[in-house]
């Protein structure tokens, strides 16, 4: 059985995805020890910015240039900077169709993984795993589940999920597709909120049909929680692999911040541009692959 | 004057008490974020997989394993944190390997908590 890590990135002009990717890469490289390979889906516009820095962090590479329509999305960078920007999302879909492994994890690429608890996950019984439970390590989003909408089904973060090649995951897989050519009739009619195409929605609502349209319970992940820090919040300092100290922005004053310590414990971060200016440092506490054992895959547009 | 004297005092006083008080508030709100950040970080370090299935690991799992062992059952069906069955092969293997995670990482949890507690000062705790 292969096991490979899979991260997506395409750069839009704003964010450089394939770097934020590459320092995601060499956290999980460093963290996990039991998947064959990490691998890199993007596009040829990405791969030749930085193809130099994305051959020494990823064992593969998979060019992929399908047209993706302008998601247009708002990026915060706490409360200081907003701007809006597209954001190629809709690759995700695809991935059981381009993993070329028997057993994926696919993480986003503003996953910083830094703990072993994730390699619990091969050879699993379950074909797909994906959390619905989630914290906010600042505290200003009290619940731990957060629904579509208010009197929609639970969401299910697409961050961080994982799937076996097996007639479940393809099933699921072929839905998020159709979800994601007819969005405008999901997502009315499961109430969703927001304008932005969000994968997290996708794969909730492709869950929910999967499992005959009533209440379900997707197995998660064996980490309790997905840690999310949301854009408001900052990034104090990197000490140094799994030693993060973070600006959590007040709960009840959201310009105002409280410093927090996250030591081997996984976070979603979701403040690109903080991870932006903190990259070198990410890069360097992360792990790269051997050298000449990068290689590439061109899919067929 | 005497009498308007001291109760200028006072009041500077009892203003110095609450401004120390809401102060203090700040860093309970630091002490409290920091505190749930390592509890979420111990349940989520506190899962073990075998078998492929999943295990929350606390107490109940440790003495019902505890219970398994000691009634001389070598392997047994154990449903797991997705409420799937999942076979145990070798029941004191798997019990030793759940405890000594539990006591690794709830030993963390209470190195890390003593360390947050015995300081007032925030910028001690997280080394600024």
């Amino acid at each position: 059985m292969s096991r490979g890590i899979i991260i997506f990135a395409q750069n839009n002009g704003y964010i450089d995805y394939a770097q934020q990717a590459c320092a995601c890469a060499g956290y999980a490289r460093k963290s996990l020890s039991l998947f064959d390979e990490i691998c890199l889906i993007t596009n040829t516009e990405t791969l030749e910015a930085s193809e130099g820095l994305i051959n020494s962090y990823f064992d593969k590479v998979i060019v992929t240039d399908v047209f993706q329509p302008d998601n247009i999305r708002l990026f915060k960078d706490t409360t200081r900077e907003t701007e809006y920007a597209s954001f190629k999302n809709m690759g995700r879909s695809d991935v059981y169709a381009l993993s070329p492994y028997d057993e994926t994890l696919v993480i986003d690429s503003d996953y910083f993984i830094m703990n072993n608890v994730l390699d619990q996950v091969w050879d699993s019984d379950n074909d797909v795993m994906i959390n619905c439970k989630y914290r906010d390590v600042s505290e200003r989003h009290k619940e731990n589940i957060e629904y579509l909408d208010n009197f929609s089904i639970p969401m299910y973060w697409a961050t961080v999920f994982y799937f076996k090649k097996s007639e479940l995951a393809e099933n699921l897989f072929t839905i998020i597709n159709h979800i994601k050519h007819n969005y405008k009739y999901y997502y009315y009619l499961y109430n969703c909120s927001g304008s932005l195409y969000r994968n997290d929605f996708a794969f909730s609502m492709a869950l929910h049909i999967l499992n005959g349209s009533v209440a379900f319970d997707v197995p998660s992940l064996p980490i309790e929680y997905l840690n999310n820090s949301f854009d408001l919040d900052d990034i104090y300092r990197i000490n140094s692999h799994g030693d993060i100290i973070m600006y959590c922005a007040d709960a009840e004053r959201i310009t105002e911040h409280i410093l927090s310590k996250f030591t081997n414990t996984d976070l979603h971060i979701m403040n690109k541009k903080a991870v932006g200016r903190f990259i070198d440092d990410f890069l360097s506490n992360g792990e790269k692959v051997n050298a000449s054992h990068s290689h590439l895959e061109k899919i067929d547009e | 004057m005497a009498d308007n004297t001291t109760e200028v005092s006072q009041e500077q006083e009892a203003q110095q008490r609450l401004e120390k008080a809401l102060n203090f508030s700040n860093t309970m709100k630091t002490f409290n974020l920091n505190k749930n950040n390592l509890k979420v970080k111990t349940q989520n370090l506190l899962s073990f997989s075998t078998a492929g299935g999943s295990f929350s690991v606390d107490q109940s799992l440790i003495s019902f394993m505890n219970f398994v062992v000691s009634s001389g059952k070598t392997e047994i069906t154990l449903l797991d944190k997705n409420e799937i069955p999942i076979h145990i092969e070798d029941t004191s293997k798997f019990l030793d390997e759940v405890s000594s995670l539990y006591f690794e990482v709830v030993n963390d949890y209470y190195h890390d908590y003593q360390k947050l507690r015995s300081s007032r000062k925030i910028e001690k705790v997280l080394e600024i």
